[in-house]
C-alpha cells in the first residue's frame, strides 16, 4: 500500500497534528478533573500523561483496530468513555476529511494523466495528418502533372486527327480533277496516235482528214487541255487553301491599314462578279494594325466569296456590303449579304473544317475553318447572324494595342 | 493489494458500476445484514442528491484461527462519468471487484459503458483483469421493465465471472453477490497467503468468517 494512498490506514498523529491536540488536551483534562494522556497505537504518548493501569486506558476505534488510546487516572470511568466517544467523532470526521483531501488528489492526477495521455494521442494524429497532407500534396501535384501530359497527347491526337481529316477531305477533292485530268491525258494521247497514222497517209490527206474524223479531234483536243488546265489550276488553288489553312507560308507581320486590304479584294472579287451582284464599300478611317495583310486577303477573299455565292443560291440579284470602322478597343469590319441565309445547323457548324452545303467538287468547306483561325491568330473575334431566305452578316473584331 | 500488516492481512475490495445502480446501498445492506466479529461503521460521502462524491466504505473483519487478523475494506467508486479521475484512484490496489449492473432496460448502454471503463481503468491503474476476482451483479431486479433473467444469462453466458441477480434495496442477493466474491478473492489469496496451511482457514470458514456465520 502506498504510503500515500488515500486507503491507508490512517494513523494518530497524522489525524491530530500538534496543533490538534494543543486545542483537544486542555478541553479533556479539564473534563477528565485534571488529567489526560493521547497514546498512539503502540503506546507512545503524544499528548499528556498517561497511568500504568490499563483500566484507565480506552482503545480508540474508528474501523476496526484500535489506532489509538484514550486514558486518564483522574477521570471518573463514564466522564472517560464520554471523553472517548467525543475524540472518536473529532477523528472520524478528521479521517473522512483525509481521505477525501487525498482522493481528490490522486484524482487530479489521473485526470491530468488522461489528459496528459489524449493530449499525446491527438499530436500523434496531428502528426499523422501532416503527413497525410504533405504526402497528399505531393500526389495531387503528380496527378495533375499527369493529367497535363494526358491532356497534351489529347491536343495532339486531335491535331493530328484533324490533319488526318484535312487529308482525306483534300484527297477527295484532289481525286476529282486528277480523274478528268488522266482521262484526258489518255484521250488525248489516242489522238495524237491519230495524228501519228496521218503521217502515213498524207498523200491522201483530204481523205485521210475525213476518215480519221480529226475535225473532231482537233475541237476535242482543245477542249480536253483547257479542261485539264483548269483542273490543274484548281488543284493549285486548293493547295494555296490548305497551305493557308495550315499555316504553312507564314509570312512575316506588317503595319497595315485594313481598309487597303479590303479594297484590295473588293477589286479582284468584282472583275469576277456577275452583272446581277453589286459589291458596295463604306470604309471608316482606321487606326493601322500590326497584322498579316496576305492572311487578312483571304479572310477577307473567303468571306466576301461566301456573300456572293449566298446571293448567287437565292437565285436574284443582290448586294453584298463591306463596311469597316473603329469601335472600342479595336476595329470592325462587317461584311453583310442578302442572299440566301444559312439555318441553325449550319450557322452552328459553319467554322468546322471541311464543313460544306456544297456539292463534292464545288467546295473544300474550309473557307470559315480557314477565316477563323486567321482571326484568332490577330487575337480577334468572328461571328455570325443569319436569317435563312433573308441573308448574312459576318462581323469581325480585331484589337487594337493599346 | 492484499496487505499484510503486523498481525493482519487486508483485503480492498471494490463496488463498480454505472451511475446509481446501486453500489452505496449493497454496502449499506452489508452493514445491516452480515454480523462478523468485527464490523464498522459505514463511512459514507454523498452529496445531497444521493450520488456518491468520492467513495463509501465499510470495513468489516474476523480472526482466523491462527489470531490472524483478516480485514475487508469495502469501497464504492463514484459512478458519474465526470468522475473517473477519482474511480481510477478508488480502483487502485482492489483486490476484487463487484461489478453492479442496472437491470433497467434503459440501462443497458450505461452499464457496458461502465464495464468497458472497469476493463480500461484496472489496466490503467496496473491491476491484472484477467486474474482479478470479479462478481457481476444485476441488480433492480424488482423494476417493471428489468431485463428478463433469461435474456440476461444468455448474453453473460460465455463470461467466466460469476453472476447474481439481487434487488438491493430489499436487501435480496447482497450477501449473496459478496459470498461469491469472498470465495474468488479466496482463491485468488489462498496459497500466497497460506490461509489454509498457516492460518487454517479453508474456503468456507473464510466465508462464513467475514459474513459472520461462523
Amino acid at each position: 500500500m502506498s504510503e500515500l494512498a488515500f486507503d491507508r490506514q490512517w494513523r494518530l498523529d497524522e489525524l491530530l497534528d500538534a496543533a490538534a491536540l494543543e486545542r483537544i488536551g486542555p478541553a479533556l483534562a479539564e473534563l477528565f478533573g485534571g488529567e489526560v494522556g493521547i497514546l498512539d497505537a503502540e503506546g507512545g504518548l503524544l499528548w499528556g500523561h498517561a497511568p500504568d493501569a490499563a483500566e484507565r486506558r480506552l482503545p480508540l476505534i474508528l474501523e476496526l483496530e484500535a489506532i489509538g488510546y484514550l486514558a486518564s487516572g483522574t477521570a471518573a470511568q463514564p466522564a472517560l468513555h464520554g471523553g472517548r466517544e467525543l475524540l472518536i467523532a473529532i477523528l472520524r470526521a478528521q479521517v473522512r476529511y483525509k481521505m477525501a483531501a487525498t482522493l481528490h488528489v490522486e484524482a487530479v492526477a489521473e485526470d491530468y494523466e488522461s489528459l496528459q495521455r489524449s493530449h499525446a494521442r491527438l499530436l500523434e494524429s496531428e502528426a499523422r495528418y501532416r503527413k497525410l497532407a504533405g504526402e497528399l500534396e505531393i500526389r495531387v501535384k503528380s496527378q495533375l502533372l499527369e493529367l497535363e501530359e494526358r491532356q497534351q497527347m489529347l491536343y495532339q491526337a486531335e491535331k493530328l486527327a484533324s490533319v488526318g481529316q484535312l487529308a482525306a477531305g483534300m484527297a477527295h477533292e484532289i481525286n476529282n480533277p486528277l480523274g478528268f485530268i488522266g482521262s484526258n491525258l489518255s484521250t488525248f494521247k489516242s489522238y495524237l496516235e491519230k495524228f501519228a497514222a496521218l503521217k502515213g497517209r498524207l498523200a491522201h490527206a483530204e481523205n485521210a482528214w475525213r476518215e480519221l474524223d480529226l475535225d473532231f479531234i482537233l475541237a476535242d483536243g482543245f477542249d480536253l487541255l483547257t479542261d485539264s488546265a483548269s483542273g490543274i489550276e484548281r488543284i493549285a488553288r486548293l493547295v494555296a487553301d490548305l497551305k493557308s489553312f495550315s499555316n504553312v507560308d507564314r509570312a512575316s507581320e506588317e503595319y497595315a491599314d485594313l481598309n487597303t486590304c479590303l479594297q484590295h479584294v473588293a477589286s479582284v472579287m468584282s472583275s469576277q462578279l456577275p452583272p446581277t451582284i453589286k459589291l458596295s464599300l463604306e470604309l471608316g478611317p482606321l487606326p493601322k494594325l500590326v497584322c498579316l495583310p496576305g492572311h487578312l486577303n483571304q479572310l477577307f477573299f473567303n468571306v466576301m466569296r461566301n456573300a456572293v455565292q449566298a446571293i448567287q443560291d437565292a437565285g436574284r440579284p443582290g448586294e453584298v456590303r463591306v463596311s469597316s470602322g473603329r469601335v472600342d478597343g479595336g476595329i470592325e469590319i462587317r461584311i453583310a449579304d442578302d442572299g440566301k441565309g444559312m439555318s441553325r445547323e449550319q450557322r452552328e457548324h459553319a467554322f468546322e473544317p471541311f464543313f460544306t452545303t456544297r456539292g463534292v467538287g464545288a467546295g473544300a468547306g474550309l473557307g470559315l475553318s480557314t477565316a477563323r483561325n486567321i482571326v484568332l491568330a490577330h487575337s480577334g473575334r468572328i461571328d455570325i447572324a443569319s436569317t435563312a431566305g433573308v441573308g448574312t452578316t459576318v462581323r469581325l473584331f480585331f484589337p487594337t494595342a493599346q | 493489494m492484499s496487505e499484510r500488516e503486523g498481525n493482519s492481512l487486508s483485503f480492498k475490495l471494490v463496488y463498480y458500476g454505472p451511475a446509481q445502480s446501486g453500489k452505496t446501498t449493497n454496502l449499506l445492506r452489508l452493514h445491516d445484514q452480515l454480523s462478523p466479529e468485527l464490523k464498522g461503521e459505514l463511512m459514507s460521502m454523498e452529496t445531497k442528491d444521493d450520488r456518491t462524491l468520492f467513495f463509501d466504505l465499510l470495513p468489516l473483519g474476523f480472526r482466523a484461527p491462527s489470531g490472524l487478523l483478516i480485514k475487508f475494506r469495502l469501497f464504492t467508486v463514484p459512478g458519474q462519468i465526470a468522475h473517473d479521475g477519482t474511480r481510477k484512484a478508488v480502483l487502485s490496489r482492489a483486490d476484487g471487484v463487484v461489478f453492479v449492473a442496472d437491470s433497467d432496460r434503459s440501462q443497458e448502454t450505461n452499464n457496458a459503458e461502465s464495464f468497458q471503463s472497469l476493463t480500461d481503468n484496472c489496466r490503467r491503474v496496473g491491476l491484472d483483469f484477467e486474474h482479478l476476482p470479479l462478481v457481476v451483479q444485476f441488480n433492480k431486479r424488482d423494476l417493471p421493465n428489468a431485463v428478463p433473467e433469461a435474456e440476461i444469462r444468455a448474453r453473460w453466458s460465455a463470461a467466466p465471472w460469476p453472476l447474481v441477480l439481487a434487488t438491493a434495496l430489499r436487501g435480496e442477493g447482497v450477501g449473496e453477490s459478496f459470498a461469491a466474491l469472498l470465495l474468488a478473492v479466496y482463491e485468488r489469496h489462498a496459497a500466497a497467503q497460506e490461509l489454509a496451511t498457516v492460518h487454517g482457514l479453508a474456503a468456507a470458514a473464510f466465508v462464513a468468517g467475514a459474513l459472520g456465520q461462523g
